[in-house]
């Protein structure tokens, strides 16, 4: 009873940083369209700054670090759109042509960090060391560190689409792209800026995870799948429907850990995936569009 | 038109085998014949049907597979084995396919792409059922035509097989599926699905065929490559196979007939060559996605459409200039 109430602790952490994964995730492709393959590479290079950052090579706090690592990661999201999406996009067959050139970054940033760092996993220190005892249970400070700093940069993301110009902008352009551009939004601006933005997310929840994760050259992919399978059990651009969709799958993924075994989960992403593509494909709450 | 040239090319390449003294040259080839057949099949899909469908090399891996568990575990004989992989890959093209049925584009290349990154965990947990793990099936036996066996050094006769296989598997794909009735409704489907559908095209009748029917050719490379090789691993769904196809479809450009047999061609003799960069080879393949998907997006056989407009263009503006 006490080990499966530790579980559910933990999977309720986990939930939280998926949360952000699958927001950023959700951002793009509710806003662009466009399903980006790299953003589990992004997700590496948000570990990989961030070790450089810290213990790597300049030996920053974790404060100074995220004050650096948050535009640059900005900025390589929007540098993504502006140099391999826009030119793509609207031709004939972009669908295929977005994805077929994200999938290629990805495996040019994954070698490019092989490369660079080696294939050994990097290991980041906790945000904040120490751990908490309290009725018997044990709780690393780090976990509930990242589980407040998901839920912050959720509510702040949230707060920035409803209350914004720019977050207004970003919705309307989901709902209707060219009605967006005939009351005079820039699309093409803010295809940047959600791109920057996603980007911003997948490479924080690369460092949140680092610590408990690693991080290592291909360790984006499964991050990856599993914000996409909880943005579509969500719904697209339902902020209560991901937030839902995250718990109840890293729930469900650190029971299978413990009970079945690590190399199951990506099997058990699969079926989950496929089980709600076929009988929920709006999701649990629907969405924005379609 | 292109049939013939089809033609003369396979008896080009034929009197090129017994000219060619050279094993390793055979044996680039040999590799040519077998990837040109994944990318047929995977262009079927791609490019006619317009089906963004990333397991393809899951099919190859599954003829790789069942091919040498059947020869190896069950000790089937002659060349079964191939009949087997050919079999297992159509059945799992069915089951890939069947759920497509109800997805949209984005969806097909998540669930598919998915289905890739999950197959590789369970080969490895699959040692029980005879996939020999982490480490892979070592010595696959040959296949054998009555008395005479196959063996991998034998490359002459490798090269006349694999020719004949692929140039068989080509001519199917290209010159009865996609320019007969399948492929029309598949045209249809992918330039204009409402329309398609409209005119009574059974959208899902087709999607699944032309899935089991890629599948299966994929499937049959794959257990000629497994004989070949002699040796299947998991890494047959690492990342170095999947950006080598990748970069072979966008060199080639898809959905347009001698494009992507082209892009086989060339980017199996470029990776040889590119042996010698080590590890800057993925590296390298995967700016090439970026760079040939960025810049010559239809690919190279529509390179020289692209020289001429280049030089209408040129010649109006001259033209212009002169009259001013």
């Amino acid at each position: 009873m006490h080990q499966i109430i530790e579980i559910l602790i933990s999977g309720i952490m986990l939930g939280a940083v998926y949360a952000l994964l699958a927001f950023g995730l959700s951002l793009v492709y509710g806003v662009t369209r466009i399903l980006n393959f790299a953003y589990g590479a992004i997700y590496a290079v948000g570990g990989y700054l961030a070790w450089v950052l810290t213990v790597g090579y300049l030996e920053l706090s974790y404060a100074a670090t995220f004050l650096i690592l948050i535009p640059a990661l900005f900025v390589l999201g929007m540098a993504l759109e502006r140099l391999v999406i826009r030119p793509l996009r609207w031709k004939p067959g972009w669908k295929i042509t977005t994805m077929m050139v994200t999938l290629g970054l990805a495996f040019f940033i994954d070698n490019a960090n092989l490369i660079g760092f080696g294939p050994e996993n990097k290991v980041l220190p906790p945000l904040v060391p120490g751990k908490l005892e309290a009725f018997g249970f044990v709780l690393s400070h780090h976990k509930i560190v990242i589980f407040l700093l998901a839920i912050v940069f959720v509510l702040g993301l949230e707060l920035f689409l409803r209350k914004t110009r720019y977050g207004q902008a970003m919705r309307a352009v989901a709902q209707d792209m060219q009605g967006a551009n005939m009351v005079g939004i820039n699309v093409n601006q803010i295809f940047g800026y959600a791109f920057g933005l996603s980007a911003v997310l997948a490479g924080l929840a690369g460092v949140l995870l680092a610590p408990i994760h690693l991080i290592s050259p291909f360790v984006g992919w499964v991050p990856f799948l599993k914000a996409f399978v909880i943005v579509v059990l969500g719904g697209l651009g339902s902020t209560r429907g991901t937030l839902v969709a995250a718990f109840i799958l890293g729930i469900i993924e650190s029971y299978t850990t413990f009970w079945v075994g690590a190399s199951w989960t990506i099997p058990l992403w699969l079926i989950t995936l496929l089980v709600i593509l076929i009988f929920r494909p709006s999701g649990l709450f629907g969405g924005w569009t379609r | 038109m292109n049939r013939i040239y089809f033609l003369i090319a396979v008896g080009v390449l034929a009197v090129l085998g017994a000219v060619i003294g050279d094993k390793y040259l055979i044996h680039i080839l040999i590799l040519c014949f077998i990837w040109s057949m994944v990318v047929a099949g995977w262009d079927l899909v791609l490019g006619y049907a317009g089906i963004v469908n990333f397991a393809q090399l899951v099919f190859f891996a599954v003829g790789a597979y069942g091919s040498s568990m059947a020869a190896m575990s069950l000790g089937a004989p002659s060349i079964t084995p191939l009949l087997v992989g050919m079999g297992c890959a159509g059945v799992v093209g069915l089951l890939i396919g069947l759920p497509c049925l109800r997805l949209r584009g984005e969806f097909i290349a998540l669930f598919t792409f998915t289905v890739h990154l999950a197959l590789p965990p369970l080969i490895r947990q699959g040692r029980p059922i005879g996939t020999g793990g982490a480490t892979g099936l070592l010595g696959v036996p040959p296949l054998e035509i009555g008395d005479f066996a196959l063996v991998a050094q034998n490359k002459l006769a490798w090269f006349y097989v694999t020719l004949c296989v692929a140039a068989v598997a080509i001519y199917i794909i290209y010159f009865v599926i996609v320019p007969g009735r399948w492929g029309k409704a598949f045209v249809a489907m992918r330039d204009s699905e409402d329309f398609a559908k409209s005119l009574g095209i059974n959208y899902y009748k087709y999607k699944l065929v032309v899935f089991i029917v890629s599948a299966m050719i994929t499937g049959l490379a794959g257990a000629l490559y497994a004989h070949y090789v002699i040796v299947v691993t998991p890494k047959i769904l690492g990342t170095e196979f999947f950006l080598i196809v990748m970069v072979m479809l966008s060199v080639g450009g898809l959905g347009r007939f001698p494009g992507v047999i082209l892009g086989a061609f060339i980017v199996t003799i470029g990776n040889e060559w590119l042996r010698e960069v080590g590890q800057y080879r993925l590296l390298l393949l995967g700016l090439a996605v970026v760079l040939i998907i960025l810049f010559m997006p239809k690919g190279i056989v529509a390179l020289p459409d692209q020289i001429q407009r280049l030089k209408l263009k040129q010649f109006f503006v001259s033209s212009r200039k002169s009259q001013e």
